[in-house]
């Protein structure tokens, strides 16, 4: 084979980053093997650090090189060639470094790796320095190996983002490349469009520091099995966690965000399973931090308190595998491709699991069975197969020693907990976090069921989620409202519900009062069971989360006397009652105005069946939608995208339009995904009109020539009276008419002419005739063409069948008869900005507690 | 016995509630034949669109009806009416999922799931 002598490539940048992500990967490897030897010999301090910055700065060196590549189109490189090209605009360069697998596993790296910096900062000199530190560089160990793309016994371990092209097993036999100067050829395949948008530049950065963040409560709690302090984290790792419950919370609001303002999911939250995989470790953030603040206020739940820590990240590691294995399959609309990587992702999950439960485990002989038992499982899946039946026993395994662990390690508590104090009724609120929690896994689990237990259970479709998560929501917004009005340990029942009872009246008039015109004055005698069982828990949810409103706004301003620097609990608390209630009023009152007129239904099956759902908007008519009338007038291709500009009239008293408004929704023609429906939405103080068009031409081209033109006839072979259908008219051949009889035809040979009657009605009843005819003479046949101009159709009458008695009737319609039409959906979300209201008070509020957190930290110390 | 047993025992008894009531309700996949069996319940039946047949989509008429005909896995064509607008890129489409009911021997879907063509084929495609 000749050796082919490539010109123009820049193999050095390459090289460049591929060394630093060997160097990462023995670096981290250093720094946790010598952190874990100072944890008895202080001596391996220094190397540990040095190792540890050494690892730090090379994940800089990868993401810089990367950069460097993508800024400077080396497109031989097959990450810069997928993700970037020359025409893109340089704002969106952040969004090509993460919107492959590769670049966001570096992203993720160089979170763990920012926040590891700085935790160890926090920790120097300490006893927790060394324990902490050995479990994240251990993890850093494991997420720089995702970038390794190297072969250990055939298994591909980690995708490297500096292969060149023709390195890459998708391209590498591609002729092109095969030339010497095909990089001089070379031009990127570019930034998908639908990405390119801020909230690309935004979103993942923020979600990844949400996700690395779960990562500090983790270590805690691993390190405080190995050097068993199982106490004395819980108040260095609070701020952390606080920290993690803020950013992944905005992450996920984020996400939500940019699917409702610039993806057609007609909402902002869908129940995705990439959603609810981001969403479920928030929930066991959540539920963590406040049992460590029980635990720190009382010494209880100290089980618990280990076990969100762990879980909330090993979760974050399960969402990893079901977004980007490929197991999601057809259940989710942004999974990403699947990089041939599955495998690796459950075997680092299984391994921190593993980890987790063997260091939990404090005796020999139980820690011993554990490890033997797991290798041994191991080595008989590896060999023999039966992996499913393995994994499920192994897992089962690993439940039961946890709960053993349980029981014969964590001190039972004395005393119960009393019914009237505050630690009661937070470790219930947090429990029942978890356990919907739990159950919004098990639904978005449901692929991952099938293939283990080989059943066929489809998704779940949104209204599941609804009816599942409504009920903890009403019972979490009552925990909410009333938990901080009682005292750690015990408080008097008199006194507390008395002061719980004003807000609580309050709650249950307004609430009450808002449901009936809500809930129960138009819908609830229409509906069946099914249907007032949900309208009760919806007047339910919102009652309640108006008391919690209403009662923590009430702990702030008059207990807390208002201050603010104290209430970051009660303002995040309000904040996210306030979230609560604008979703549930936003979505159960979400209205479609975009009804269309036709009743026709099709098929006995009601309920799930809305056909009422789009509206048919042809260019120039002014229809009635909801409270506007609306116009289709015209349309705008700009780049890849068509803009559909729609104006919205309100009428005068005087019978004549004001024109309000104009949205513009628009179809992204996207090369890569097809054509992509972006909304246009209205914004107003109180309600939200969301629009997107769902079907429409997105060919512009309205000259006036083209106009005129005809289009290309249609064929139809009828019988006198027979129908035609054309856009604006039936058209019914109504006889046929000819000169001769066919005896005198076939005796004379002379000119026969038959005339086909053909009656136009259109659409306002009008008729016209056109009678286009068949001459014959001498087997010489003629069509004459008749046209009805006023409808624009034009016929030609071209054969007669007479073995059958039919005709051949060919027709065409001028252009501009096809009028431009699209079809729409438009809703009204009421009271949305309740929601976003309450996504930034949430985000004060617990920024606040994590200033106050460290301010006590350091008064500590 | 404590509070926190109770819970505990509340707790699994939700767990095993929500299996068992989701599992009797839930979806499953499965082919024209099987969902015809059963015309109460909602089926996922994923398929491919058979070419053979013709599509109607009159938004003049109704602009949430769109019928065409589907082959499923095991080889069978029916007839769909979908109660929505016409997908863009229908055409296109690789693999369908239809989400309804059957009714007689036509499949009534109030939702479509289309699989396109890959990303990686395009980028490969630039190549050539």
């Amino acid at each position: 084979m000749n050796t082919i002598h490539y010109t123009g490539e820049h193999i050095w940048a390459g090289q460049t980053g591929h060394f630093f992500i060997v160097l990462t990967f023995v670096a981290a490897m250093l720094a946790c093997v010598s952190f874990w030897l100072a944890q008895r010999d202080p001596y391996y301090l220094k190397l540990a650090r040095t190792a540890y910055h050494i690892h730090g700065l090379s994940v800089i060196g990868i993401a810089a090189t990367l950069f460097f590549m993508l800024f400077n189109h080396f497109f031989e490189y097959q990450y810069v060639f997928q993700h970037s090209n020359r025409e893109m605009q340089m704002r969106y360069i952040f969004s090509c470094f993460w919107e492959g697998q590769e670049g966001s596993f570096l992203l993720w790296t160089f979170w763990n790796a920012v926040l590891g910096w700085l935790l160890r900062w926090q920790l120097r000199g300490g006893e927790w320095e060394a324990p902490v530190m050995t479990v994240i560089s251990l993890v850093q160990v494991f997420l720089a190996s995702m970038l390794l793309g190297i072969y250990v016994f055939g298994y591909k371990i980690g995708s490297n983002p500096f292969l060149l092209l023709r390195e890459h097993p998708d391209f590498s036999n591609i002729p092109v490349l095969q030339n010497p100067d095909y990089v001089s050829k070379l031009s990127g395949r570019g930034l998908n469009p639908l990405l390119m948008n801020y909230w690309m530049t935004i979103h993942p950065p923020t979600l990844f520091l949400g996700f690395a963040s779960t990562l500090i409560p983790f270590a805690f709690s691993i390190a405080a099995f190995w050097n068993q302090k199982y106490k004395d984290w819980q108040s260095l790792a609070l701020p952390w966690t606080y920290f993690g419950v803020l950013v992944l919370g905005i992450g996920i609001l984020m996400g939500g965000a940019w699917a409702y303002e610039a993806l057609s999911f007609g909402g902002f939250w869908a129940w995705d399973p990439v959603e609810n995989s981001s969403l479920v470790p928030w929930l066991v953030l959540v539920a963590a931090a406040h049992t460590m603040i029980i635990n720190k206020n009382k010494g209880s739940s100290l089980f618990t308190t280990h076990f969100l820590a762990i879980t909330a990240f090993l979760l974050v590691l399960y969402s990893t595998f079901l977004t980007r294995s490929g197991v999601l399959g057809n259940a989710s609309v942004h999974a990403f491709t699947d990089l041939g990587m599955t495998g690796q992702l459950v075997i680092y999950l299984l391994s921190f699991v593993f980890l987790s439960v063997s260091l939990l485990l404090r005796e020999t002989l139980f820690r011993t069975s554990y490890i033997l038992l797991s290798f041994l499982m191991l080595a008989y899946a590896g060999i023999y197969g039966e992996q499913k039946i393995l994994l499920m026993f192994w897992v089962g395994a690993s439940a039961i020693l946890t709960y053993v662990a349980y029981l014969r390690y964590f001190p039972r508590e004395r005393e119960e907990e009393h019914f009237y104090s505050r630690e009661f009724w937070m470790f219930l609120g947090s429990l029942l976090l978890i356990l919907s929690g739990m159950i919004i896994t098990y639904f978005t689990s449901i692929p991952v069921i099938n293939k283990l237990f080989g059943t066929e259970y489809a998704p779940p479709k949104i209204p599941v989620y609804n009816t599942w998560v409504i009920p903890f929501a009403i019972l979490i917004m009552l925990l909410v409202a009333v938990s901080q009005f009682l005292k750690y340990h015990k408080s008097s029942p008199g006194k507390f519900l008395r002061r719980v009872s004003y807000t609580f009246i309050l709650a249950l008039i307004f609430g009450t009062v808002a449901s009936v015109p809500l809930y129960f004055l138009n819908d609830f005698s229409g509906a069946d069971a099914d249907g007032k069982r949900e309208l009760i828990t919806y007047a339910l949810l919102l009652i309640c989360a108006l008391y919690a409103v209403l009662a923590n706004a009430d702990y702030w301003l008059v207990v807390l006397k208002g201050k603010v620097s104290k209430a970051g609990a009660s303002i995040a608390h309000l904040g996210f009652a306030l979230l609560v209630f604008g979703a549930l009023v936003s979505t159960s009152k979400k209205a479609t105005i975009s009804k269309n007129t036709s009743s026709r239904k099709v098929s006995g099956l009601s309920k799930d069946f809305d056909e009422n759902k789009s509206i048919l908007l042809t260019q120039g008519d002014t229809l009635p939608m909801g409270p506007y009338f609306v116009s289709y007038r015209s349309k705008r291709r700009e780049g890849i995208d068509v803009y559909f500009d729609v104006d919205y009239f309100t009428r005068r008293e005087d019978k004549s339009f004001e024109k309000l408004f104009t949205l513009a929704p628009h179809v992204q023609d996207n090369p890569r995904m097809g054509k992509a429906p972006e909304p246009d939405t209205k914004h107003y103080l109180n309600r939200d009109l969301y629009t997107h068009v769902t079907y429409a031409d997105l060919n512009v081209d309205t000259s006036k020539a083209s106009k005129d033109a005809y289009a290309s006839a249609k064929n139809f072979v009828g019988h006198p009276g027979d129908t035609i259908f054309a856009s604006n008219a039936l058209v019914i051949i109504d006889s046929l008419r000819s000169n001769l009889s066919e005896a005198e035809y076939k005796k004379n040979d002379s000119l026969l002419i038959v005339t086909a009657v053909l009656k136009c009605v259109d659409v306002r009843s009008q008729v016209y005739y056109a009678r286009p005819r068949f001459t014959i003479q001498k087997n010489v046949i003629v069509p004459l063409e008749d046209r009805v101009d006023a409808l624009g159709l034009k016929m030609v009458f071209w054969k007669i069948n007479p073995d059958e008695g039919s005709i051949e009737i060919s027709m065409s319609e001028k252009l501009s008869n096809n009028k431009d039409f699209i079809v729409m959906e438009a809703y009204i979300f009421p009271y949305i900005n309740i929601l976003w209201l309450g996504c930034l008070t949430m985000a004060f509020g617990t920024g606040v507690a994590i200033v106050e957190r460290i301010r006590k930290l350091i008064r500590k110390n | 016995m404590k509070k926190i047993h109770i819970i505990g025992l509340l707790v699994i008894a939700i767990a095993i509630a929500v299996i068992l009531v989701s599992l009797k309700n839930t979806s499953t996949y499965a082919d024209f034949a099987e969902a015809a069996g059963n015309p109460d319940k909602e089926y996922h039946v994923v398929g491919k669109l058979d070419k053979s047949r013709e599509q109607v989509y009159t938004p003049q008429i109704n602009p949430d009806e769109f019928r065409f005909s589907m082959v499923d896995n095991k080889g069978n064509s029916r007839e769909v009416v979908l109660h929505k607008s016409k997908p863009q890129d229908f055409d296109k489409s690789e693999q369908i999922v239809l989400i309804g009911k059957m009714e007689g021997q036509t499949f009534h879907a109030n939702d479509i799931l289309m699989k396109c063509p890959s990303k990686y084929n395009d980028s490969k495609a630039q190549l050539n």
